[in-house]
């Protein structure tokens, strides 16, 4: 079975989803690389608890100065650690719990080296997710979380400060399986986390170059004008 | 020198987004420029696009900017790729109709079904003289290549009354399965305490989907043991979105399609398997898998379907109306036994639909027009 490696960037995760993160990224990742972003809490002994994780720490926070830098940093870590598959997940997000049994198939496919799934923003709780505008999950398409490492492919980022992407560019552009498993983002699934996440939000894009005003206000719209959908 | 085979298509790459649902053509395609480059040839695809060129599976395929659909050819694709491979030794068609108005010399054409059964296309070809334009046309797509490639017999039946001159030309290679991927397991453990009923196929109307939307509705009512899986993708996401909307509203109803590499488990786990298209088959690849695995099926009366379904024996061929579709699943529901022995003669049917006799196939068709 070709080696799965997850790599992801955390940041004061302790009291958030991290340890369910890596219980679920355990079930069928060979090895998770993890770039400490400068916690302030106790989130890099938590990640050491787990056997699969190879942790890299930052003494300086980069996520809100330069995020493409830091995810470059991640990347690189990722690549010096012999990767075939390299999966990028956030440590609030979860694939499917079928992917133990369903992910192994995919890596063993010889069509494609990049697999894209779709994202379900669960909305105020974990049991709903939100299906209205660009939120909803079914029309707003496809994104790359799972590649083929290949060595000829260049590994960097664009300059971009913020919503610089997951993925080095080159990798972002080839073909993708659409995967059937979902992604389940709870990032949003705590009300205490929306209003919080929305401010950083509007603080990082205020002249909304990278989404609508009218989607950045409909993270604070009154529960009748959201409509979600059971998970 | 490694000779160089140019092949023309319309849409593996949608024409204007970087995006590819793997269906049957996507794979025989990918299958076939993996023969040829086995055999030593490089391969190059054209297609419809935006004049880009991308590479899939290490084949390199140029997008080449046309929206010309003319009586259901493409003239002004098929002569770009004319000019265009111009170094290329040899061509592949991979539809009969890309091959009008003009062929390279030494090329193959695949008919990959009847597409022109579907009661909607009378809406191209429906006038007397427009339909009689677009056989002209195929009359002149035909006569170019030196062979031409079916996958079922029925297109050859089609046209050998209707254009008979190339009786000389057609080949009858049909699709394939790997049947040592797709294998029957062993179920004979403890009595299922539900029948599977699955449909592995695109949510798009030709294939059936709306008749058996209906009778899952009618048979889970009837029989709370009965239930339905839907497993295919949608001709666009919204549709996969109604569907999963559809489902929720339903009792033992499933959707929730898979990658090609689950499929065999999810045609191991059905009890019976739905291929009820309204037109436009071929030999259905689904139809072959479910059958390499050992599953009765119920298939439309159309295409190829004929060509792997024989009546009664391992399964049912019927016009896929709702009233039909209930009949023929309510028996096999309840037919335990039946089951079984449809399903084990469907296994031995498919067994000479093995990958390797249409590799066997194509290798020497190749080698006969490209020398």
């Amino acid at each position: 079975m070709p080696k799965l490696t997850a790599m992801m960037i955390v940041r004061n995760e302790a009291d958030r989803y991290l340890i369910r993160c890596l219980q679920h990224l355990e079930r069928f990742c060979d090895e998770i690389i993890i770039l400490d972003d400068s916690s302030t809490d106790n989130t890099p002994e938590l990640c050491l608890s787990f056997p699969q994780v190879k942790l890299y720490r930052r003494k300086e926070s980069l996520f809100l100065k330069d995020e493409a830098q830091l995810r470059q940093e991640l990347w690189n870590y990722t690549v010096n650690n012999s990767p075939e598959w390299i999966l990028t997940l956030d440590a609030d997000e979860f694939l499917e719990k079928k992917a133990a049994t369903e992910l192994p198939p995919l890596l063993k496919q010889t069509y494609f080296q990049a697999i894209s799934f779709r994202l379900f923003d669960c909305w105020g709780s974990e049991k709903y997710y939100r299906v209205d505008g660009l939120w909803n999950p079914w029309l707003r398409g496809f994104s790359i979380y799972l590649v083929k490492y290949q060595p000829h492919l260049q590994g960097t980022w664009p300059k971009l400060k913020f919503h610089c992407g997951r993925l080095p560019l080159s990798y972002r552009r080839l073909p993708h399986l659409e995967g059937h498993l979902r992604i389940k983002h709870l990032g949003w699934a705590n009300p205490e986390d929306i209003n919080k996440k929305y401010q950083r939000a509007i603080t990082q894009d205020p002249e909304f170059r990278y989404m609508s005003k009218e989607h950045y206000d409909s993270i604070l719209w009154p529960p009748e004008k959201i409509k979600l959908e059971k998970w | 020198m490694t000779k160089k085979v140019g092949l023309l298509t319309t849409n593996f790459f949608h024409p204007t987004q970087d995006r590819i649902i793997m269906g049957g053509a996507e794979r025989y395609q990918v299958d076939l420029c993996r023969l040829l480059r086995k055999l030593g040839y490089h391969v190059e695809v054209w297609q419809i696009g935006d004049n880009w060129t991308k590479e899939f599976d290490g084949v390199k395929i140029h997008g080449v900017k046309t929206s010309m659909n003319e009586y259901n050819t493409f003239p002004e694709l098929s002569m770009a790729f004319y000019e265009n491979s111009v170094s290329f030794d040899y061509a592949i068609y991979f539809i009969l109709s890309l091959a009008y108005p003009v062929a390279r010399e030494k090329s193959l054409a695949i008919s990959h079904g009847v597409y022109w059964d579907w009661p909607g296309f009378d809406v191209k070809t429906g006038r007397h003289q427009d339909h009689q334009e677009w056989l002209r046309r195929m009359n002149i797509a035909l006569t170019g290549p030196e062979k031409l490639v079916s996958v079922d017999t029925n297109t050859i039946s089609y046209f050998n009354s209707t254009l008979s001159n190339f009786y000389h030309k057609w080949e009858y290679v049909p699709n394939y399965v790997n049947t040592d991927l797709f294998c029957p397991i062993d179920d004979n453990q403890e009595e299922k305490d539900k029948i599977r009923i699955l449909f592995p196929r695109r949510l798009v109307p030709v294939r059936g989907v709306n008749e058996t939307m209906r009778a899952a509705e009618i048979l889970t009512s009837r029989y709370p043991w009965i239930e339905f899986h839907f497993c295919g993708r949608g001709h666009d996401d919204n549709t996969e979105k109604l569907m999963s909307q559809w489902v929720s509203t339903q009792e033992n109803c499933y959707y929730d399609w898979k990658p090609f590499e689950l499929m065999p488990q999810v045609y191991q786990q059905a009890d019976i398997v739905l291929i009820p298209s309204r037109s436009t088959e071929g030999t259905s690849l689904a139809a072959l898998e479910a059958m390499a695995c050992g599953k009765p099926v119920i298939a439309g009366l159309t295409g190829g379907l004929c060509d792997l379904v024989l009546q009664g024996y391992n399964g049912y061929l019927l016009k896929p109306t709702v009233k039909n579709l209930v009949a023929a699943i309510e028996e096999l529901a309840k037919d335990k036994a039946k089951r079984k022995t449809m399903g084990q003669r469907g296994r031995e049917i498919a067994l000479s639909f093995n990958k390797k006799i249409w590799d066997e196939r194509w290798s020497k068709l190749i080698t006969d027009v490209f020398c």
